[in-house]
């Protein structure tokens, strides 16, 4: 397949993508530490589907829903600043896939599911987590970081040769 | 458009370029922390003014509340009410002002409340100008005394169940909440809680998923536990508990157990779920019969019964319904719950966010599909079973014995206590009526407090229609 080059306006529009993305993260993060109370118990109980049980079971154990409620504060928040910044781009973009598959993945928007905890739209099978959640491969696979972020100068301060963002 | 390719940096020196495009998100995550820090103020901002006084901050709506009893269900309410905007502490009152009411005053003082504290109620209904409602949590026994007191004094009451260790007393309350025209609720919090509102509203009266009821059960299982102790230093002076009713710190710390000052396992437990037979069959009991006894504990400091068996019967527009129910202090196997029986279902509800189902007779009752994709309720987990094996040599086929299980589709994980308590402030502020006046208070000590006598009586007692009204 022959390469194509994308051109300043896409790639501004890649990075903005994921600037806003990691905006997201990094305020679901904060608001939640701001919060103090924060649990992640009502969202884990209320999954459905074939993985229930375990979120379920996850909620029901104090000592580890403790490990589970600070390791997504902190998860949202990192990711967050890993995508605002571009640093440690590919590991942020990473996380934020498996945070929000496990989200979808507690609660997810199957035929014949119905939730307690309302949410803001109609959805079947595709919901904003999975919107979000490609949107993130596309930005694992496209290295928006070489053209703007933290990891530009971590790569030159590293001597290590960047990928070829455009091949 | 011209095209472009971000220029490789491979050992190259970091120039201005470079230095530039690398911290292009630095100005995006500085209008994030502004916008954040703008949005945690307006947040606090709001937080403050939930709990601000109304006069000082000239939120109308603001509700100035004193606590009567700040012992262990004191300090569940309490923590149900720090969740409730639009509530001005002002006052705390508690006999153990060694203890309780330094816990309860230092905890609200860490949410902004500067309360006055006092050991006799009197003193703080005399000192006390503009409250607008107390929550009582007092010993049973001090019920009837302090409610009819506050509604004297003008304020709207909520005073927890049960409702008064006597019924005389608790006629006084009704009478003194008609009286003087104020609010009095009692804390029977399951007629407030989201799940027990939509089975009741939805699943039992719209739908009639259960057809025709015919019995009905519950039980409150705890396990075997030691008496409740005290911090040693902090006695309360013999005087003083002699004064207030009690006998000794054990006495004091342990009043469920005594006769004359509690009512024992089932009025502490029971009156809840017996109180949801009378809601959700729409009649009061017609009778009642009951065994019971001190069978584990020291009879000599557990007056009251640890293990209680009770069979009511409901006289319906429908028919007859029988109910069993049963509280056991000395092994908490099961837990907790309610359970319906119709000929075309059956209802497993309890507080615990972990129970609650409808169960689909197969043989009566038609389809519940279309209340699956309303999403009344969930999807059905078909139980399946194997024919066993002396049958297997004639049968080889999947046999379905049991109903399908449907659970209840609306969750419910707040403080248990808390829509009950809201109800009750909605209700003073004219937005709501009570979910569990008086009257309901009433009706429903009645029949909880005859378990005890049937006990007593060994045989079955007789309700009359006049005994649930005052």
């Amino acid at each position: 397949m022959k390469n194509i080059q994308l051109s300043r306006i896409q790639w501004i529009s890649l990075v903005a993508l994921r600037m806003i993305i990691g905006w997201h993260f990094l305020y679901e993060g904060v608001a939640k530490l701001l919060k103090g109370n924060w649990s992640a118990y009502g969202f884990l109980m209320e999954s459905k589907w074939i993985f229930a049980d375990l979120f379920r079971w996850m909620a029901g154990q104090p000592a580890l829903l403790e490990v589970v409620n600070a390791a997504n504060i902190w998860g949202l928040i990192l990711i967050g600043l890993g995508l605002m910044l571009g640093a440690f781009t590919r590991l942020a973009a990473a996380g934020g896939i498996l945070l929000i598959a496990l989200y979808y993945l507690c609660n997810p928007p199957f035929v014949g599911l119905f939730y307690s905890i309302p949410a803001e739209g109609n959805y079947i099978f595709i919901n904003k987590n999975i919107v979000e959640l490609a949107a993130l491969v596309v930005l694992l696979l496209i290295p928006t970081q070489q053209m703007a972020g933290v990891d530009r100068i971590l790569a030159k301060l590293l001597k290590k040769s960047p990928r070829n963002p455009a091949s | 458009m011209s095209e472009e390719k971000p220029k490789a940096t491979c050992g190259k020196k970091i120039d201005r370029r470079d230095f530039l495009q690398g911290l292009a998100g630095v100005p995006v995550l500085g209008a994030f922390a502004l916008a954040a820090l703008k949005q945690e103020s307006y947040r606090r901002s709001r937080k403050a003014q939930a709990v601000a006084s109304g006069a000082a901050q000239g939120g109308a709506a603001d509700l100035n509340v004193a606590l009567l009893g700040v012992g262990a269900q004191g300090d569940v309410l309490l923590n149900s009410m720090l969740k409730i905007p639009g509530l001005r502490f002002r006052a705390v009152c508690d006999i153990w002002s060694e203890y309780n009411l330094r816990r309860a005053a230092n905890l609200l003082k860490k949410y902004g409340h500067e309360v006055n504290s006092y050991e006799d109620y009197r003193d703080m209904l005399d000192k006390e100008t503009g409250l607008d409602a107390v929550i009582i949590a007092t010993p049973d026994f001090w019920h009837a005394e302090h409610t009819v007191a506050c509604l004297q004094a003008g304020l709207h009451v909520y005073c927890e169940k049960e409702m008064s260790n006597t019924l005389e007393g608790a006629r006084r309350m009704v009478q003194a909440a008609r009286a003087t025209g104020k609010l009095l609720q009692i804390g029977h919090q399951r007629r407030s809680n989201p799940r027990y509102i939509f089975t009741h509203d939805v699943l039992l009266r719209e739908l009639n998923l259960l057809g025709r009821m015919v019995t009905a059960g519950g039980q409150w299982n705890r396990s075997a536990a030691p008496d409740l102790g005290w911090p040693k230093k902090y006695e309360i002076p013999a005087g003083r508990l002699r004064q207030y009713g009690f006998n000794s710190m054990h006495q004091f710390t342990n009043w469920r157990w005594y006769k004359n000052l509690g009512g024992g396992p089932i009025v502490d437990l029971g009156s809840h779920q017996i109180d949801v037979f009378s809601w959700f069959l729409g009649v009061n009991p017609k009778s009642v019969m009951a065994s019971g006894g001190t069978d584990y504990y020291d009879p000599a400091t557990h007056e009251w019964y640890d293990t209680v068996l009770a069979i009511y019967e409901y006289e319906t527009p429908r028919g007859t319904v029988r109910a069993h129910y049963k509280t056991q202090t000395t092994n908490g196997s099961l837990g907790y719950y309610e359970q319906f029986m119709g000929d075309q279902g059956t209802l497993v509800l309890s507080e615990s966010s972990q129970i609650g189902a409808v169960y689909r007779e197969k043989t009566r009752a038609g389809s519940w599909d279309e209340w699956v994709r309303k999403g009344y309720l969930g999807e059905p987990k078909i139980i399946e079973t194997r024919a066993d094996d002396t049958a297997r040599d004639s049968l080889d086929v999947r046999e379905t014995i049991s109903p399908d299980e449907h659970k209840i589709a609306l969750s419910f994980f707040d403080p248990y206590h808390k829509p009950h308590l809201e109800n009750f402030f909605n209700a003073v502020r004219g937005h709501a009526t009570l979910n569990c006046p008086a009257q309901t208070g009433y009706e429903s000590a009645v029949a909880v407090l005859k378990v005890n006598e049937a006990v007593e009586a060994k045989r079955t007692l007789y309700f009359t229609p006049e005994e649930f009204h005052v």
